[in-house]
């Protein structure tokens, strides 16, 4: 793929080819798994994230489709009055890149597990975990990691010690980037600086499996997180029998990007080799009631861009599956 | 070609903090080829066997690092708060700790420089610089400099500096003394994101073997 700054790539016959090739198996794979694809409008007339790509239309200021989910949520959100409870996309979204290397326009394949009844929360968690585990396979990536972690795990303690939101969110972007030391500057003097510093390197223990999830039983917010510990253990557990050959599955309990939206479980797909996330998923609570709905939903987005770079960079990771 | 995707590479820095870094490594694990030091050779081997060195300069080596070429690497946090780059920040190692200073001629103190109506100040550190100036409620024309800061405010560029001071020497030489301290800074341990948590296995106990080694003789 061109690297150029911004990137906005150009894809060669192969690139070209493998894009075509990879949107159409993962559409299948969610199809076979009762998925019905929405396609919504490249152009988005409400209002618009920093990172879009703005223009005028006349008089109005619109922007490109610059997240699916998003798209989706008001689509469904003024269309439909109960929620469809399965639905994917394929197609790019622009995003003004962080990094330079990044693409502007970016190639996503995803879906959105929506319902109603709270109780089903367990149950689609779990159908969006496995979707995703299938999808290394999916495009013959021989070795993924998928990481799970919780945006709740940090999220209520921080809501629990009603920390003003830039501080909020300065603790959130250390502790994603693993850095205690930089919690705890950002902590300062705050009166629970000892509590969420320790809670924080609970988090960042790294411990395997759900021993991690037992060490914050002793933890100073262990009554407040004990439910979303549950969860998560019933998830893990209801998912390792079903691992596929070639993907590790892990717990990451730092794992807090994203932690203005996610509401719960987050999934992570990682490969070696790859400079940042496959596929980045989980489940997001406030998104529906925001727009006036009390739906649930959790879903995942497969990132296309990265992948296509990996498999230049990488060929010997992918193996040729039949087209 | 699988030797080569086997090897682990860590990102050293060269300049200030590589010279106080490398001896810290010597004899160690991580200790440096000494040939391969001397020569060309972009790769330096360390006595660990499948790990091996770049040195790079501070302000290219957080892209090393992000684009997963060196899987982790050191450098100061001065120059990871002027990059965008996203990394994995795993350790404050402690050592290479600088203040990061707003400092003027001899005599100036933060009220007089309060008091200019158009404030001028030299610094190569201008993120660090636009947010102490936010936080301070002022406002300041910056001027990008990448080296020998300290000549602004002797040859008139600008009203004061920020820059990092370890000693003061060098302040102390052109007649120079620190004002106010914005910040501390120190050498950092990064590793890629991607890189770091697709191989936990390999690159943990290599990170724990980094801290256990820099943080010891901080």
């Amino acid at each position: 793929m061109a690297t150029h700054t911004p990137h906005f790539p150009d894809l060669l016959f192969t690139g070209a080819a493998r894009l075509r090739r990879w949107e159409g198996r993962l559409m299948g794979l969610l199809a076979d798994a009762d998925y019905a694809e929405l396609r919504s409008s490249l152009v988005m007339r409400e209002p618009h994230a920093d990172a879009s790509l703005r223009f005028f239309d006349g008089d109005q200021l619109v922007a490109l489709r610059w997240d699916y989910t998003t798209a989706l949520a008001r689509m469904l959100a003024t269309r439909f009055a109960e929620p469809p409870p399965r639905v994917s996309y394929a197609g790019p979204v622009f995003r003004r890149a962080s990094q330079t290397w990044e693409p502007v326009e970016r190639f996503e394949v995803g879906c959105e597990r929506i319902h109603a009844d709270g109780t089903l929360r367990d149950a689609a968690d779990v159908e969006v975990a496995r979707l995703l585990m299938a999808v290394p396979a999916t495009l013959g990536l021989r070795a993924a990691m998928l990481q799970v972690g919780s945006a709740a795990l940090l999220r209520r303690p921080l809501e629990a010690e009603r920390l003003p939101p830039d501080l909020a969110q300065a603790v959130a972007e250390a502790l994603s980037r693993r850095a205690l030391h930089r919690v705890q500057a950002s902590l300062g003097g705050h009166p629970a600086v000892g509590r969420l510093l320790a809670h924080c390197e609970l988090l960042l223990a790294g411990l395997e499996g759900t021993e991690g999830l037992k060490a914050l039983e002793s933890g100073p917010y262990a009554a407040l997180l004990a439910e979303e510990c549950e969860h998560l253990q019933k998830t893990l557990a209801a998912l390792a029998p079903m691992v596929p050959s070639g993907l590790a599955l892990r717990l990451d309990l730092a794992d807090v990007q994203g932690l203005a939206f996610y509401t719960g479980p987050t999934l992570r797909l990682y490969a070696p080799g790859a400079r940042q996330e496959l596929a980045a998923g989980g489940r997001y609570d406030g998104l529906y009631p925001d727009l006036g709905k009390p739906w649930h939903a959790a879903g995942f987005c497969v990132r296309l861009a990265p992948l296509l770079d990996l498999a230049d960079a990488r060929p010997d990771l992918f193996q040729e599956l039949n087209p | 070609m699988n030797a080569v995707l086997n090897t682990v590479l860590i990102a050293f820095p060269k300049g200030r903090l590589g010279d106080e870094l490398l001896p810290k490594l010597a004899g160690s694990t991580l200790a440096l080829d000494e040939a391969a030091l001397q020569s060309r050779a972009l790769r330096i081997p360390t006595a660990t066997p499948g790990v091996q060195a770049l040195l790079l300069k501070g302000a290219d080596l957080p892209r090393y690092v992000a684009a997963g070429i060196a899987a982790l690497g050191i450098v100061g946090s001065d120059t990871l708060d002027e990059t965008d780059v996203d990394l994995l920040e795993l350790a404050d190692l402690g050592f290479g700790a600088c203040r990061l200073s707003l400092c003027g001629p001899r005599g100036l103190d933060l009220d007089a420089l309060r008091q200019r109506p158009h404030l001028r100040l030299a610094t190569k550190y201008l993120r660090a610089t636009e947010a102490w100036l936010e936080r301070e409620g002022l406002t300041a024309e910056l001027v990008p400099l990448q080296s020998s800061v300290e000549l602004a405010p002797i040859l008139g560029l600008a009203d004061a500096i920020v820059d990092l001071v370890q000693t003061g020497g060098t302040l102390k030489a052109h007649g120079l003394e620190e004002i106010t301290v914005l910040g501390t800074t120190s050498a950092r341990l990064v590793a890629g994101r991607g890189a770091y948590l697709a191989n936990p296995e390999r690159l943990r106990p290599l990170a724990a073997e980094i801290i256990r080694l820099l943080s010891a003789t901080a």
